[in-house]
């Protein structure tokens, strides 16, 4: 009946005694593969849990080595791996969770050269990125390819998770048409984040992901959620096609991928 | 209005007056309704949150706004104002907590 051995079976029990998953979700999580793009703050969170939930396949895209200042918060490596690449390092660690679960990593960074054939290979993105060039190319490039994209954020104490189905959702520039001003932003360095605040964006984007795979309840689409954890609150925008988006609005003027210029350093006027 | 002069937010509950009028206007800031008596304008309105105006996009009224010279938007009775941070994963300036 399910392609699932008894193994399997008891590993995903917890899973498959929940009604709206059973048996024939837990098969989808099986036969479902995505990738995630950054193995950082929310990258560990996402590709731990959806190691744990048994996605059959999942790809890690990820250029960085891991650096005792990521330890905060990037729960997926530990001190023993300063050092090492993180698709190593995060390959390692999802396999000691699961075996099962087919682990695909690209050392490299991902760029408009690369993207359409890496997305061609799953079903579904994760936006684990610390950069908004990154993050545009990757919104554009799930809308030209009608990708599902869960989308995230996290800064200091704060962040956002959307989720979307790329040419019938809002996208990212719906609501965020275009990067921030260059070279009026802080480095990277010195904004910061509250480390669980990662943990709790990254779940939610793995829950978001799980969701749409099993087709339990309702996907975040055409909703932006905000996280602010000094006050512990959440808020919801309802975040429906932009017809100006530039990339999938009435008259797009965004036809071919653009990446944008990768510096984070505040330039002095 | 405060003792500096600047403008004073308040969280309605129960026993706030709902005036709406005479330079108060009644607002729902991301998702919180609120009393506003500054300049009725979106630029005074985010500078009083401390937010900064670079980082974040403002809808009113599920309408994303595709200007950014806040300053010529007027804020009116009733209008529900969220701000959209800008979280790119580092590149972000973090608003003044002043007030809700």
């Amino acid at each position: 009946m399910f392609n699932l051995t008894e193994e399997e079976i008891e590993r995903y029990s917890r899973h498959i005694i929940l009604p709206e998953v059973g048996g024939a979700g837990q098969q989808k999580l099986k036969e479902a593969s995505v990738l995630v793009v950054g193995a950082g703050g929310l990258g560990s969170p996402v590709l731990l849990y959806l190691t744990a939930a048994g996605i059959g396949r999942i790809g890690v895209i990820e250029d960085d080595v891991v650096d005792l200042t990521n330890l905060q918060r990037q729960v997926l490596h530990t001190t023993s791996d300063v050092g090492k690449p993180k698709v190593e390092s995060a390959s390692e660690t999802m396999k000691q969770i699961n075996p099962h679960v087919q682990v695909d990593v690209y050392h490299e960074r991902l760029n408009k050269d690369n993207i359409f054939a890496l997305l061609d290979r799953y079903d579904i993105v994760v936006d684990g990125v610390d950069n908004f060039p990154t993050r545009y190319l990757i919104n554009d490039a799930c809308v030209m390819k009608k990708k599902i994209l869960v989308e995230g954020g996290i800064l200091r104490f704060m962040g956002l998770i959307m989720s979307i189905k790329g040419g019938e959702t809002a996208c990212y520039r719906c609501v965020y048409e275009e990067p921030p001003p260059p070279g009026t932003v802080p480095s990277c360095a010195e904004a910061g984040i509250l480390g669980a605040v990662a943990g709790v964006l990254g779940t939610l984007q793995a829950t978001e992901v799980l969701k749409i795979v099993t087709g339990v309840g309702e996907p975040l689409y055409n909703r932006l959620l905000q996280f602010d954890a000094e006050e512990l609150r959440f808020h919801e925008v309802n975040a429906r096609r932009n017809p100006r988006c530039p990339v999938c609005g009435e008259k797009p003027t965004i036809t071919e991928l653009v990446e944008y210029d990768h510096s984070c350093e505040i330039q002095a006027p | 209005m405060n003792a500096d002069g600047s403008p004073e937010m308040l969280e309605l509950n129960e026993s706030a007056p709902s005036r709406g009028s005479g330079g108060v206007i009644e607002l729902v800031v991301q998702g919180r309704p609120c009393l506003y008596d500054g300049d009725p304008d979106l630029g005074s309105l985010l500078e009083y949150r401390g937010e900064n105006s670079l980082y974040v996009n403002v809808r009113i009224n599920d309408e994303v706004l595709d200007q950014r010279d806040f300053e010529n938007v007027p804020v009116r009775e009733g209008d529900r104002i969220d701000f959209l941070y800008f979280m790119g994963g580092g590149l972000f300036v973090q608003p003044d907590r002043r007030r809700n």
